[in-house]
């Protein structure tokens, strides 16, 4: 009887253990390899460049980083990481600052609220030249207090639009002297090297 | 363990389970739900994750006021200038000032040509002189070029002056 019922209907049973095993490997890499990008800094796209070259040394700082994006339409936004430093220099938690340094044109975030072909859903504070000087300095000023460390400070970080005008970067460098922000570092994608 | 499932061990008496079972009963588990649970969160996290970690490359401006005045000496100069066009020119000054001719490098040959100068003279210092009309790519690539050099990098971003525009137009624009 049971013999007739297995050549019917065979009772195939299909091992799983190899497949969750490497499921769960799988599961693990990326679980741990993971970083979560806050949705509102995506907002604001820039084409980085590409480069060979990399500091082996200098790498991306996970906090208190100072993001200045240099979109194709000459604006430099400028944003930190840290929400409750926004929240006191901009007043208000989301809030991002825009600078632009060719005063002749205006910019067309401030009239219509969009970057690029993406809405910008955050609240923009404008500034002039003097205003940007300013606000770096009171950004660092800000990590420090709240840090209660004399020597904390940003992570300078430049995340240039590769159609931006070097103009604008001329600009922004000027005021980051001005600013005592000596040191700073190009954000950049890889390339591979053809030559070697 | 046949069929790869978990072998329980012995259940001990109770429920007046049969003699057979008692002796090794394979009791499978049915995985397929972990499974379902686990696929959803692999998906979850592999479209999430952000694997390429962003590149830096540093620049440093030179410490000190803009009004601090460096004595350079002009012969241990090398001006890089770079047009609209992005084109690169190469040009050296000289003891008394004067500089020479404008040299139109090749993008690519920018690292390879400041090795060259810098092993006939290690005290190079690098004046950058670019267009505010270049694009941002550009200065990258070019910065990139001087990164990968193998020699003391020592630069200086200067402002493009009338002359700088007059000479890069008269070598070619």
């Amino acid at each position: 009887m049971k013999k007739v019922r297995d050549i019917r209907k065979p009772d195939i049973k299909i091992d799983m253990t190899p497949m969750v095993d490497v499921i769960m490997l799988l599961l693990t890499f990326f679980m741990l390899t993971a970083t979560f990008k806050a949705a509102e800094s995506e907002a604001i796209e820039v084409a980085l460049p590409q480069s060979v070259y990399s500091d082996p040394d200098n790498k991306m700082k996970e906090t208190d980083v100072l993001t200045l994006s240099l979109t194709k339409g000459g604006d430099i936004f400028v944003d930190v990481d840290n929400y409750k430093i926004r929240e006191k220099i901009f007043g208000d938690q989301f809030a991002i600052g825009l600078f632009r340094p060719d005063t002749l044109t205006q910019s067309p975030v401030a009239t219509t609220g969009k970057v690029g072909d993406k809405d910008l859903k955050r609240k923009v504070v404008i500034m002039n030249r003097a205003q940007f000087e300013k606000i770096l300095v009171d950004l660092k000023n800000t990590l420090r207090s709240f840090s209660n460390n004399k020597n904390a400070n940003f992570q300078v970080v430049i995340k240039g639009d590769k159609d931006t005008e070097y103009g604008v970067f001329e600009d922004l460098m000027a005021s980051l002297h001005e600013s005592d922000n000596k040191m700073f570092s190009l954000v950049t994608t890889i390339k591979a090297d053809k030559k070697e | 363990m046949a069929g790869g499932g978990f072998d329980a061990p012995e259940v001990g008496g109770g429920k007046g389970s049969k003699h057979k079972q008692k002796k090794g009963a394979g009791v499978r588990i049915d995985m397929t739900p972990m499974v379902d649970v686990i696929m959803l969160l692999l998906t979850f996290f592999m479209l999430t994750t952000t694997l390429a970690a962003p590149q830096l490359m540093k620049i440093s401006l030179p410490k000190g006021d803009t009004k601090d005045k460096v004595k350079v000496d002009m012969g241990n100069v090398l001006y890089v200038r770079c047009s609209d066009k992005g084109n690169v020119y190469f040009s050296s000054g000289k003891s008394d000032g004067s500089e020479s001719e404008l040299r139109k490098v090749e993008l690519k040959n920018v690292a390879s040509e400041l090795e060259k100068l810098f092993a006939l003279n290690n005290n190079l210092l690098l004046l950058l002189k670019f267009d505010r009309k270049m694009k941002y790519n550009v200065m990258a690539d070019i910065f990139d070029e001087i990164s990968r050099a193998k020699i003391e990098k020592r630069y200086a971003f200067l402002k493009m002056e009338e002359a700088d525009f007059q000479k890069v137009t008269q070598a070619g624009g």
